[in-house]
């Protein structure tokens, strides 16, 4: 495989690679057919930045209420050696009285750099592997290869090991009320825990074990009980979400392909010729762009611009026998147009469609 | 979605501004509806913010929690609202009608109205979901008491929001599923879920075309969101100050602290207010459809039963039994298919969909024999035969049953298809007892008619087992509901 | 903005006032944190002179801030687990006089650690000195503590009787994040080891509940034995939130049994590491690693692939 780093660096431009963390990671794996955003994330591009700099800028801001919310009831959890998280691991996984060693792999002593962070979390992992030594590791720092990069992933995740096995643990404070918690946020917690269970698989096949069998694909979401702050846990099966994860990280490292068939000059940098940098690589706008991808007001701009189908959502598309254009499908509702011989069924129903709609609006049956 | 309504948001987006996808309205729209748009807090279950309520538009009570993280402050809100909701479920009764005795000779009675709540979207009925489920548990005395009202309110939303799951249901619809039923925009789903966008889409002010006004409304500052989630530009930047100086306030300090932080959320809620009265207008505008005043007795009906049991029933339970849930899924399957079928026969628009699927088809009477009569059994009978010519792709095969979508007593058979589009129905009913058709049932020629094998009663009720004989695979019979001390005591933290 | 002489009407300031809340808004919209910080100075002072036309008087009330320690998270106690990503600027926070007459705060923590008799975190160390002592003890103002009390040490040895400082870790005896000892401790007292948050929390519980059974019970002290009782196996014998704290001791007790031995090895050979390699004040406030940095780096870069 060649390395694309060098070609993707200069795509990027001055500007400094990204930070990842697990959502932005899982965010990958949305809309894997557009080329506009996996070059754009293969090069570390600061999607944001771009954003803004076309006038298109995102408020995805999140609300310092719910912030406090989360940090509330995360500190909580954890708080007095965590001793709540202890009490729901006995009680739910059996976890035997003497296991309960802590180790906080958030800073080594008073350094917070990310280098000597991994090393103490590869260490202690590989202590654990070797020794069964530990119970609890909070904030493990964990690297996951994105597009031939490495890429820390800033954790909110406590790991836990229990018979040489580990389990990812997150705490999240959505409420699960009567069992259930809503889809969406499980989903997106589900989707992040994948990403933790692949980046420390890879870790522990790097240290010679069997990822497999070291690390658990079920992970265990700790979110409050109904309205209290009382913490339950709920164990969520994230095998789904990690074969997608990977398909898509493998994908990511392919983007080379399209990266080729770029012109040279091309680059992402904040400058007068960015809009045409950016409108070079296509991109595939879908309306749920909108919650995962920084540039969706650009593309769903550029798609109504261009009268594209597809930004009146996936199914109305589909419903149009995939004719992209508006203009084009109402020719073909029409009549003006003739139509190519593979469309030839869609125009017909699309015909049909405009007559029965003018019938009944008409008042005529 | 189908490829007619596709073609309704495409042209949409060619001319600029919503076009109908119905011709009537199809669904109850009470003389005064409970409007209510509801707040509540970021990252919290169901901690309200605040609410704006009421029946007229031009005075909405506001309710507002000045420290949303404040339990007490949580259950008198909880308490303001109980006073305002249920004094207009109690004046909503109108008459009472008497109806002919039940099956065991038990007396029936069914109110001449019933309640209607209006919420902006779905999170509208989610938060109210949870604040039923949060507050129906409620002791009214010992250490955690609360208003006897508080648990009474949450009895009642958790029976609205259960109504809502109904299909056909009008007892708290959300305006934003209920415009799109009757208008397609020119922008995604995802999009159609902002009210401001899509009442804007349909009813774009003077000077402005669809996707401007939607595009205003896509700016937070210009058009706050319908809630209940608020925008968490306005959190961060008026809100949580707000808050901080009304919890930082002492004396008479506060009452002015908490006069901030209701002026700053009534900010929020005023637009929304307002556009909630502007949709109902626009709903108004559509003539009633013909079924719609037969749905609205089932939730009259429905209100009835579970008012009058009120006193004696126990707060519904966190979740069904299986017998329970079994028969609910079978009901709203069958509400489902006659809601359906319903919509199609009350409104041409609906009635393409079945057209453009073969299920339906429609055309001119070109050829008729309206005396014909089948003589091979003992005694003759009507069936008179109808020759249709049609455009519609008829996915009907010989035999099928059919009635006229104008007069679904009128029914019928397909006999033949001709290659020509030209259909033969053999009339079998619903003209009369006699040989000769009652005047006006049977088409003639140069009529314009629409035959569907839809039908408007559909399979009858099932029968399920009694709680007691819940079959051992679903866990035998369950224990009977009553709510425990646990319950009562639960924490609104 | 200077007010100018002819004072603007209440509706002017209203109109001004959501003016600038826009404006706010917009400038944290579009990622320009001075132009909001500087809307944001002009919307207070807005709102001030409405207060004052409207109402009459200037200030918002006695603000008694003290009761921030329990309950409502300070924003600086969060500050350590914040995402990294847009974290909105928290009102500034209040700041209050130490009520004249009262404990100074290191006072306090320290009377609050000696009940404890164990590393603590700030919110169990507020906790504490609001269910036995008088008074609050907020939260948010032990965060500060340790680097004050450094800075005294390292300026005037010996000066003060105890220095409130650091725990050690037990493997690379440098601070351990959020929790405070005294110095007058056994150094093994306030060495953390992986067992230590534990047989800590376990050790708090006994020393807590042998102190509630000496004084007539309040709801502040049912409340933080509950805390411990709900998280130790057999404690909670009675109803949900009431603790016997005579069960509460044995069950903490029997716990306590299973780790000790192997906590009280960890801590000890730590404690004599930190004696053999640590001056006066690397033993009180921990070692400092930052020089340790490129040292890790290099061996992770060798095992690396």
């Amino acid at each position: 495989m060649s390395m694309t780093a060098p070609d993707l660096d200069r795509l990027r431009g001055v500007a400094a690679p990204r930070n990842h963390d697990a959502r932005t990671i899982a965010a990958l794996t949305a809309n894997p057919g557009c080329a506009r955003r996996g070059v754009m994330d293969a090069a570390g591009v600061d999607k944001d930045a771009v954003a803004r700099h076309l006038g298109f800028g995102v408020p995805f801001g999140q609300s310092q209420f719910a912030i406090t919310r989360g940090n509330t009831f995360e500190a909580q959890v954890k708080a007095d050696g965590c001793a709540e998280l202890l009490t729901l691991l006995r009680d739910r996984l059996g976890l035997e009285v003497p296991e309960v060693a802590y180790d906080d792999l958030g800073a080594v002593g008073d350094n917070e750099g990310r280098e000597v962070r991994h090393a103490r979390t590869r260490k202690l992992v590989q202590r654990a592997l070797e020794t069964g030594e530990g119970t609890l590791f909070d904030h493990p720092l964990l690297r996951l290869d994105i597009a031939g990069r490495p890429a820390y992933l800033e954790p909110d995740v406590i790991a836990f090991q229990l018979g040489g096995r580990f389990h990812i643990v997150e705490i999240k404070s959505f409420a699960v009320i009567d069992g259930q918690a809503e889809a969406d946020q499980v989903a997106a917690a589900a989707r992040q825990s994948a990403v933790y269970v692949l980046a420390l698989r890879r870790l522990v096949a790097e240290l010679g074990h069997d990822p497999v069998e070291k690390v658990a694909h079920e992970v265990f979401l700790v979110c409050p009980e109904n309205f209290s702050n009382r913490p339950t846990a709920t164990p969520v099966d994230i095998r789904p979400q990690l074969a997608v994860l990977e398909r898509q990280l493998a994908r990511l490292t392919r983007v080379d392909t399209i990266v080729a068939q770029l012109p040279e000059e091309i680059t992402f940098d904040l400058g007068e010729a960015l809009e045409e940098a950016v409108r070079t690589v296509e991109a595939r706008y879908a309306p749920e762009c909108m919650s995962s991808c920084e540039m969706a007001f650009f593309c769903r701009a550029e798609a109504r611009a261009c009268g594209a189908t597809g930004a009146l959502g996936r199914s109305v598309r589909d419903d149009l026998g995939g004719v992209d254009s508006v203009e084009t499908a109402l020719a073909l509702a029409e009549g003006v147009l003739e139509p190519s011989e593979d469309l030839a069924e869609t125009a017909e129903q699309l015909r049909l469609a405009a007559r029965l709609r003018r019938e009944a609006l008409a008042g005529v049956a | 979605m189908s490829t007619l309504t596709s073609l309704a948001q495409l042209q949409a987006v060619a001319s600029g501004v919503a076009q109908p996808l119905a011709t009537v309205r199809h669904c109850h729209l009470a003389e005064a509806p409970l409007v209510m748009v509801p707040l509540k807090l970021a990252g919290e279950a169901a901690a309200p913010l605040a609410v704006m309520l009421g029946s007229d538009p031009g005075s909405p009570t506001l309710l507002v929690v000045p420290q949303p993280r404040n339990r007490d402050q949580r259950f008198a809100f909880a308490a303001d609202l109980a006073r305002v909701a249920l004094k207009y479920i109690e004046s909503s009764r109108g008459q009472v009608e008497e109806l002919p005795p039940g099956k065991e000779g038990e007396e029936r009675i069914r109110y001449s109205d019933a309640p209607q709540l209006l919420v902006p979207n779905r999170g509208g009925v989610a938060f109210l979901r949870m604040l039923g489920r949060s507050t129906r548990f409620r002791r009214t005395d010992g250490p955690y008491a609360v208003e006897p009202s508080v648990p009474v309110l949450g009895r009642w939303l958790t029976w609205f929001t259960d109504r809502y799951d109904h299909p056909g249901s009008c007892l708290l619809l959300t305006m934003t599923e209920t415009l799109r039923l009757h208008w397609a925009t020119g922008q995604s789903a995802l999009e159609d879920g902002n009210l401001a966008a899509l009442v804007g889409w349909i009813d774009p002010p003077e000077g402005l075309t669809g996707p401007q006004a939607a595009a205003l409304a896509e700016d937070p500052l210009a058009t706050p969101p319908a809630g209940p989630t608020t925008d968490p530009g306005f959190d961060n930047e008026v809100l949580a100050p707000a808050v901080a100086a009304y919890d930082a306030a002492r004396g008479p300090a506060r009452d002015r602290a908490e006069e901030r932080v209701r002026a700053v959320l009534e900010t929020q809620l005023a637009p929304t207010w307002e556009l909630m009265w502007r949709a109902v207008g626009l709903l108004r505008g559509l003539p009633e459809g013909a079924s719609v005043p037969q749905r609205w007795e089932r939730d009259r009906d429905s209100f009835t039963y579970f008012h009058q049991t009120f006193g004696e029933a126990y707060p519904q339970a966190r979740r069904d039994s299986p017998v329970r849930a079994a028969k609910r899924l079978h009901d709203m399957e069958r509400a489902q298919d006659a809601y359906d079928a319903q919509r199609a026969f009350d409104d041409p628009l609906v009635m393409a969909e079945h057209r453009l699927n073969g299920l339906a088809f429609g055309g001119e009477v070109t050829g008729c024999d309206p005396t014909r009569k089948d003589e091979s059994g003992k005694r003759p009978k009507l069936r008179p035969h109808v020759w249709v010519r049609t455009g519609d792709p008829v996915r009907l095969d010989p035999g099928t049953t059919v009635c006229s979508a104008a007069n679904p007593k009128i029914k019928g058979t397909v006999v033949e298809i001709g290659p020509d589009g030209a259909v033969l129905v053999e009339l079998t009913g619903g003209m009369g007892r006699k040989l000769t058709p009652e005047p006006g049932t049977v088409p003639q020629v140069g009529d314009r008619v629409v035959f569907t094998s839809l039908t408007l009663g559909s399979f009858g009720p099932s029968r399920f087992p009694d709680k007691e004989n819940t079959p051992w695979t679903h866990g035998g019979p369950p224990a009977d509901y009553e709510p425990t001390d646990d319950d009562a005591a639960e924490d609104w933290s | 903005m200077p007010s100018s002489p002819g004072a603007p009407s209440p509706e002017e300031l209203e109109a001004r006032i959501a003016e600038l809340r826009t404006a706010v808004r917009r400038a944290m919209a579009a990622g320009d944190r001075q132009a909001a910080r500087a809307h944001r100075a002009e919307l207070r002072a807005a709102e001030g002179a409405w207060d004052e036309a409207v109402l009459g008087d200037t200030a918002l009330g006695d603000t008694a801030l003290g009761d921030t320690a329990l309950g409502e998270p300070a924003p600086d106690e969060t500050a350590d687990d914040a995402p990294s990503g847009e974290r909105p600027a928290p009102p500034p926070p209040p700041r209050a006089a130490v009520p004249r007459g009262l404990v100074p705060v290191r006072e306090r923590v320290h009377q609050a650690l000696t009940l404890i008799g164990a590393p603590a975190a700030p919110k169990l160390i507020a906790s504490v000195y609001a269910a036995f002592l008088p008074g609050q003890l907020p939260a948010a103002r032990l965060t500060s503590l340790r680097r004050d009390e450094e800075r005294s040490f390292r300026s005037a040895p010996y000066a003060r009787p105890y220095y409130l400082c650091a725990a050690l870790t037990a493997d690379l005896l440098a601070p351990a994040r959020g929790l405070l000892t005294v110095s007058t401790w056994p150094l093994e007292q306030r060495i953390s080891g992986p067992l230590s948050a534990r047989t800590d929390f376990l050790t708090a519980a006994i020393r807590i509940a042998e102190h509630a059974e000496r004084r007539p019970d309040s709801p502040d002290v049912q409340r933080l034995l509950w805390r411990f009782a709900a998280n130790i196996p057999g404690a909670a014998t009675g109803a949900v939130g009431t603790v016997e704290p005579g069960a509460l001791i044995a069950a903490a007790r029997a716990e306590l049994d299973v780790h000790a031995e192997t906590d009280r090895r960890q801590r000890r050979r730590a404690a004599d590491r930190a004696r053999a390699q640590l001056d006066d004040a690397g033993r009180l406030f921990g070692a400092r690693l930052r020089a340790m940095r490129s040292a890790t780096g290099t061996t992770d870069g060798e095992d690396d692939r």
